[in-house]
């Protein structure tokens, strides 16, 4: 568990960073999931959770208005989904992290998905700029019978501009625990300096990404169908995206993509959600609002 | 190390060894099927690329706690570093393969190494599946019960794997066994690095993409040598 971040003191002046929470709880209240507590402090901007189509799930955009993230910014994202309930994250826009000469950004976020909750974490992908820092961590409590669906993807820099690969470091840490004491982790530390640097091989691609898809409670044939679908939607982007699909520690799967572009790292993760959430609950793809 | 330490300890390194190395690639056939590696020089930057950022900062760091588990008969360390190893471990058949063959290297071992309170209770550990005896932390703990250093231990477990790279390259690439030999000379200086880089390292990370990705189609593979 982490502690709450103290507030910034508006005598500080000297400092550029803010100290943002965000906390959200929800709950399901007969068909519909609902929102039943919140709180936020910038740069967090809340916006109320919509509903995302007829079953009752809801969509909450992560918004933070200040267009970015700036050395010393520490965010806190703290969210429950009680039983049942069902809700889809996204943002507006990449997450971009600016240079900074000094502090790093800390994002840390904590979810919790109670039993039978579904949650779906797709965010748009991170911009790290040259010379940024970078510090994230996304820690999930599953509970039996709750299903997540988390995306994480990152760019090398700002393609456009041919900038890749140059950030000052850039740390990610996923991890997702169950009751049975299962966990599955990815943390990798990547940073420039004398001794290692770059990121190496990959640095044929410009986007990275991860996907878990995980339930405890679902068979393993249902798993093992599901992989069965995503391989070919890799394979027909052979040259373009790079991928592999595996069961990780905890019951599901968990896919692996080295992209050329971010349209063909987008189309492909659209694909496997589809996939996903068609396989695992007779849904569509869902129609996202960006604004 | 005293003589015979480093001969009990070299019966796990050496490839004699029957930890069942000789049937897993680490991912190579996937790559190779994959064109991905083609001859010497790319499996060269691919094994590179993996110690430095892969491997070189995950398993060679498990080894080190396994170690320290033996040194300062802290069990838990083991156990902490084998269920985070386990968790890292996102494909199927890496984390088969790395299971399967730590726990060969501790059956044998704890038959030796009876003294080594560390070494039979992390042995028991595994027998009822609460800690799952990844190779890295189960030689770190055997070599750590016969006396090695860390910084010997660590580098005694990349050059296994380095081995088993070459070994398997035999199977998959026009790799001669003069080729292979000059390979491993040219890792000696990054393995020697990483150990001592590792030398107090507790946090275990990894960056290897292409190697996951190439570890998690190997099953999908329609013809294979191997069983990772």
């Amino acid at each position: 568990m982490i502690e709450s971040v103290e507030p910034d003191r508006a005598s500080d002046f000297t400092r550029i960073g803010r100290n943002g929470e965000l906390v959200l709880d929800y709950i399901r209240q007969g068909a519909k999931t609902i929102l039943s507590h919140s709180s936020s402090r910038s740069p967090w901007h809340f916006f109320p959770p919509i509903p995302l189509d007829e079953t009752g799930a809801v969509y909450t955009l992560l918004v933070n208005p200040s267009g970015g993230l700036v050395g010393g910014d520490h965010l806190v994202l703290r969210a429950a989904l009680g039983p049942g309930s069902h809700v889809l994250f996204s943002t507006p826009s990449a997450n971009r992290v600016y240079r900074s000469t000094t502090e790093p950004v800390r994002q840390e976020i904590r979810l919790t998905v109670g039993a039978g909750a579904v949650l779906e974490w797709a965010p748009e992908l991170t911009i790290p700029f040259a010379g940024s820092r970078f510090n994230q961590t996304i820690h999930v409590a599953l509970e039996h019978g709750g299903t997540l669906i988390l995306w994480d993807a990152l760019a090398a820099g700002r393609i456009a501009r041919g900038e890749r690969w140059g950030f000052t470091s850039f740390d990610n840490e996923i991890r997702v625990t169950t009751p049975l004491g299962r966990t599955v982790l990815e943390r990798y530390s990547l940073f420039s300096d004398k001794v290692m640097c770059g990121a190496g091989l990959a640095e044929d691609w410009d986007y990275v990404a991860s996907l878990f898809l995980l339930n405890e409670a679902v068979e393993d044939e249902v798993w093992k169908r599901l992989e069965e679908k995503i391989l070919p939607i890799i394979e027909d982007r052979q040259g373009r995206v790079l991928g592999g699909v595996s069961e990780p520690a905890v019951r599901g799967r968990v896919v692996k993509l080295l992209a050329k572009s971010a349209p063909d790292l987008n189309a492909t993760f659209e694909s496997i959600w589809a996939a996903a959430r068609a396989l695992l609950w007779g849904l569509p793809f869902p129609a996202l609002r960006r604004y | 190390m005293n003589t015979l330490s480093l001969l009990h300890g070299l019966r796990f390194i050496d490839s004699f060894f029957p930890s069942g190395g000789y049937a897993f690639s680490s991912g190579l056939e996937a790559a190779v099927q994959g064109k991905l590696i083609q001859n010497a020089e790319d499996l060269s930057r691919y094994v590179e690329d993996l110690f430095e950022r892969g491997l070189g900062r995950c398993e060679a760091v498990a080894v080190g706690l396994g170690h320290d588990a033996a040194v300062t008969e802290a069990l838990q360390v083991a156990v902490g570093a084998d269920r985070e190893l386990d968790a890292m471990k996102l494909s199927r058949d890496a984390r088969m393969a790395s299971r399967q063959m730590g726990r060969q290297i501790l059956r044998s071992a704890v038959e030796q190494a009876e003294s080594s309170a560390t070494v039979r209770h992390f042995v028991a550990e595994v027998d009822t599946d609460r800690s799952p005896g990844h190779l890295a932390v189960s030689l770190g703990v055997t070599l750590g019960a016969f006396g090695w250093s860390r910084q010997a231990s660590v580098a005694a477990f990349l050059y296994h794997t380095a081995v088993g790279f070459v070994s398997a390259s035999y199977k998959l690439l026009p790799i001669g066994q003069r080729e292979g030999q000059r390979l491993l000379v040219s890792w000696m200086p990054l393995i020697d690095d990483v150990s001592r880089r590792t030398e107090h390292a507790k946090i275990l990370t990894s960056w290897s993409p292409i190697q996951d990705i190439c570890s998690m189609r190997h099953s999908q593979l329609a013809t294979r040598l191997f069983r990772s």
